[in-house]
């Protein structure tokens, strides 16, 4: 089996894996981070150096990051708990946010929820209206078309820094300063850049940014949100309780995961450069091998678009989509087909990209790793080529 | 790709997307696959295809004395498709036109255990025997 899933979730890094251990063991350190007792204080400490290591990736404070369950949890409490606080005050009327139709789905349901029930705030409930750009065929949506999308109520801009199918790199960084010019709130899910690209929040005005820790190599069911402090980024929370995380995310601090996520998060530092240079000469060699295929498409990118390192999305125009992820059971990799998905639709962000429905079935997700090697790559590059021409040449409409 | 006869757990191995046995065998390993070379004497053709799925399955069958000798199958569409291809050689061999009418959807689907969803490719196995048996029919006039 060779694995090439990576955006859908990585293996636990053999760092990750001994950093949390001590957390896990019976006699291990399993108290309450929370608690103000000796052992207690110990947890505290392996949280606080775990929010400083995730901080440190992102050019963040270690008070700008607060824990979540991951990624999907990070957007809703951005959007839900931002809008929620402005809402509360009595001056504002409709909530605008602007974001785009190939952000992930957990954007888009939520500013759907949102569209559907509006805010409820002091003054009563407050509309919410929501417009979704559409990205250019290359994937691109440029800050000027969020710029030109804006209004007088324009609460917030979400936007993703790498799409999660097809790698393309927002201009987030050139948008930013210009979101902060206007007084608008940027929201960037972060989930499939942070470790593959720099990241630096220092420089880069962004309010909110959502990050998860399985896609960086640590562990499932731990994310972070980065609140900004200066200015301050204000929410409501979205889970009530102890107060815990400045209260905005309440709920017993998880101390092996937090620790894994920072461990990873450290890892990813260190090794970003290598990472990057080692996953992205991969990516490349396998689409210069895809590329023997006659009538190959590649989705997203183009002349002077940034696509993130690990990821390749190719559509092969003449085969089935159901067929040619069946006949790859040695592969595991991302199908655009309808058939692969739990929506059984074919992927909305390829149809965004203007393909049509049989391309975007017919399209295969590659994603490398860390642990991807070369030979990985020939392989699954042979396979890939041999199955596409044994499909076609079984087609009675293909004429080569 | 395995062969016709994978055990089980080989078969569970390469099959994560448990599709029936009976499909996977013939989707994985095809037999009578493509087309015969053009001009071959006694092949008769007939094509169908399912709006459904945007399904095309194209069937040639030689017949020699009046019975079917030999068979090819294309098909574009899903891995259920292909199998209805591939078993409708399998099963046309040996019969005559009349005979060939005798197809029945049930067993189609019984046979190579066809989901309710998947209904449709059996559909467009019979429509491409029935529409093979109307160009029997015109090229023997």
């Amino acid at each position: 089996m060779i694995y090439l899933d990576y955006a859908a979730t990585t293996p636990l890094d053999a760092r990750v894996f001994e950093a949390m251990l001590p957390y896990l063991r019976p006699d291990g350190v399993f108290a309450n981070p929370a608690s103000t007792h000796g052992p207690g204080f110990k947890a505290r400490a392996a949280v606080e150096k775990a929010r400083a290591q995730v901080a440190a990736l992102i050019g963040a404070e270690p008070g700008e990051i607060v824990w979540t369950s991951g990624a999907t949890e990070s957007n809703n409490l951005a959007l839900k708990g931002a809008l929620e606080f402005r809402g509360a005050a009595p001056a504002s009327k409709t909530l605008h946010i602007v974001t785009s139709r190939t952000e992930h789905k957990c954007v888009l349901d939520t500013c759907r929820y949102l569209e559907a029930q509006g805010v409820s705030g002091r003054s009563g409930g407050q509309p919410v209206r929501v417009t979704y750009l559409k990205p250019s065929a290359n994937g691109v949506v440029t800050p000027e078309e969020v710029l030109a999308a804006l209004t007088p109520e324009t609460l917030l801009v979400s936007l993703m820094w790498v799409n999660n199918e097809i790698g393309v790199v927002q201009e987030v960084e050139r948008l930013a300063p210009m979101l902060r010019e206007r007084g608008v709130l940027l929201h960037v899910d972060a989930a499939q850049a942070a470790g593959k690209l720099p990241i630096d929040l220092g420089r880069t005005p962004i309010d909110l940014l959502s990050l998860s820790a399985h896609k960086v190599y640590g562990p499932k069911g731990i994310g972070a949100l980065f609140v900004r402090r200066r200015p301050r980024a204000r929410l409501n929370p979205q889970m009530h309780g102890g107060g815990h995380e400045q209260g905005m995310r309440s709920g017993t601090l998880a101390t092996h995961q937090i620790v894994g996520m920072g461990a990873a998060f450290d890892v990813a530092r260190t090794d970003l450069a290598a990472d990057a240079a080692h996953i992205g000469g991969l990516r490349d060699a396998l689409w210069s091998r895809l590329q023997a295929l006659p009538r190959v498409q590649r989705n997203g990118g183009g002349e002077g678009i940034a696509i993130a390192p690990h990821l390749l999305n190719v559509s092969f125009e003449g085969v089935e989509g159901e067929s040619l992820r069946a006949s790859l059971p040695e592969l595991a990799v991302s199908s655009g087909s309808a058939c692969s998905s739990a929506t059984q639709e074919p992927s909305y962000v390829l149809r965004a990209l203007g393909r049509d429905d049989e391309l975007a079935n017919a399209s295969l997700r590659f994603s490398l790793g860390r642990a991807t090697t070369a030979a990985d790559i020939e392989r699954a590059a042979g396979l890939v080529i041999q199955q596409v021409q044994w499909l076609r040449e079984l087609s009675p409409l293909w004429a080569a | 790709m395995g062969g016709l006869n994978m055990e089980a757990a080989e078969m569970e191995m390469t099959n994560p997307f448990a599709y029936s046995a009976p499909i996977w065998q013939r989707f994985s390993a095809p037999f009578r696959a493509g087309r015969f070379a053009d001009g071959t004497a006694g092949v008769v053709s007939g094509q169908a295809g399912t709006p459904a799925a945007r399904s095309v399955l194209k069937l040639q069958l030689q017949f020699v004395a009046g019975r079917v000798a030999d068979g090819r199958f294309q098909a574009y569409g899903c891995p259920t498709s292909i199998a209805v291809g591939a078993w409708l050689v399998e099963w046309a061999i040996g019969k005559s036109a009349a005979e060939l009418r005798g197809l029945s959807l049930a067993e189609l689907r019984g046979t190579l255990e066809i989901a309710d969803d998947r209904a449709h490719c059996a559909v467009m196995g019979e429509d491409a025997v029935l529409a093979l048996l109307s160009q029997y029919q015109e090229s023997r006039i």
